[in-house]
């Protein structure tokens, strides 16, 4: 099911140092949609050329400016690729499944929100470690507390949306606190959103390229410091 | 006059009319630039009548000269290291969208997309572009 190809989306695929894995990922979306747009940023390795050998618009950053900075050149550049109308924000490591973003598509159609984002918690799967599991669900209870939000995934990587979202997002946090300011702004910008169970590889390659659960305590701290500083 | 106090003198006035010139677009607000005013006409003060310092410490309850300029200095470096702190995180923003501009141009430019409009609402096929290569040759 949802197999067909669709025209008028653009993913976006924040890239850092992932030569291993970022050619398949890519060539795996490319079954399904036609622009993948890969933002390097700054990987030292041979990132970049396997983007362009697969088939994705590589988009380089000239110096690394972190996760979160990543998202908002893809999308500013996606807005630009004639007829894209969809957005979907996607791990370059290979833990999402194209599917499930597809899916999530025809979600944001029927539905008629401005964003659908992927949780593991929903549902089955979630085949992770017992720490990790207890610190993003803290994770959730934080970010519901500091964004008035209620959700059971704050820290996925996979989630899909509008032209509106497109047209008006602007991601400030660099690093991986960008994870809860996008829960932020979905409040702040009045989005309509939903939540949908999806399914994460966790292969040993993403769980080795993961960020380490310590960086929870960044991660609170930041989200602490934006809302005073706010 | 002691040594001290001159070599003090001197380097307070260094550093205050270093501090206190227009350093080129950077324009420093004027309540700052009278709060160092006054922070080195205080220095230079306490340099040539330590007693005075004393007899201030005393008066606001912390005993001794030394103790009350401990405080202040505390004080001044926290309030230098929040001012870095923000300027930094200010000049670090500035650098991204630099650098997001950079990125976005240049790849506007490869990819052939019109980057003057912000965006082309419907026409798929509205101006010919070049897709990116599918991995067919290019070594």
């Amino acid at each position: 099911m949802y197999l067909d190809r669709v025209e008028d989306v653009a993913f976006v695929v924040p890239v850092f140092n992932e030569q291993q894995v970022i050619g398949g990922v890519i060539k795996d979306v490319l079954v399904h949609c036609p622009h993948v747009v890969c933002v390097n940023d700054g990987s030292t390795d041979g990132s970049a050329a396997e983007i362009v050998a697969a088939g994705g618009y590589l988009v380089d950053h000239p110096i690394n400016m972190g996760q979160g900075a990543a998202l908002q050149t893809g999308i500013e550049f996606a807005r630009l690729i004639p007829g894209v109308r969809r957005y979907v924000t996607f791990d370059a490591d290979g833990q999402h499944r194209t599917e499930d973003a597809v899916r999530m598509l025809h979600i944001l159609d029927e539905s008629g929100v401005d964003v659908v984002l992927g949780s593991r918690f929903l549902g089955r799967n979630a085949q992770m470690s017992r720490v990790k599991k207890v610190v993003l669900k803290l994770a959730v209870r934080f970010t519901n507390a500091t964004s008035g939000i209620k959700l059971t995934d704050a820290h996925n990587g996979l989630r899909v949306f509008n032209q509106h979202v497109a047209d008006t997002i602007d991601i400030t946090a660099p690093d991986m606190t960008h994870a809860s300011e996008i829960i932020e702004l979905i409040s702040r910008n009045r989005y309509r959103y939903l939540e949908v169970p999806v399914t994460i590889d966790y292969t040993e390659y993403s769980v080795a390229k993961g960020q380490p659960v310590l960086n929870a305590v960044n991660i609170a701290v930041d989200t602490l410091l934006r809302r005073v500083s706010r | 006059m002691i040594l001290v106090q001159v070599i003090m003198i001197a380097v307070v006035v260094v550093v205050g009319v270093l501090g206190l010139r227009s350093h080129g677009a950077h324009s420093v607000n004027a309540w700052k630039k009278m709060l160092f005013s006054l922070l080195m006409v205080s220095v230079i003060v306490a340099v040539l009548s330590p007693g005075l310092i004393n007899k201030m410490a005393q008066g606001v309850g912390v005993g001794r000269g030394t103790d009350l300029v401990l405080y202040t200095v505390s004080l001044a470096f926290g309030f230098y290291v929040v001012n870095q702190y923000l300027r930094a995180q200010e000049s670090r923003a500035q650098l991204n969208r630099l650098a997001r501009r950079i990125a976005i141009v240049e790849a506007v430019e490869k990819y052939g997309l019109d980057g003057s409009s912000p965006h082309v609402p419907g026409g798929a096929a509205a101006q010919p572009r070049r897709e990116p290569d599918r991995g067919t040759d290019s070594a």
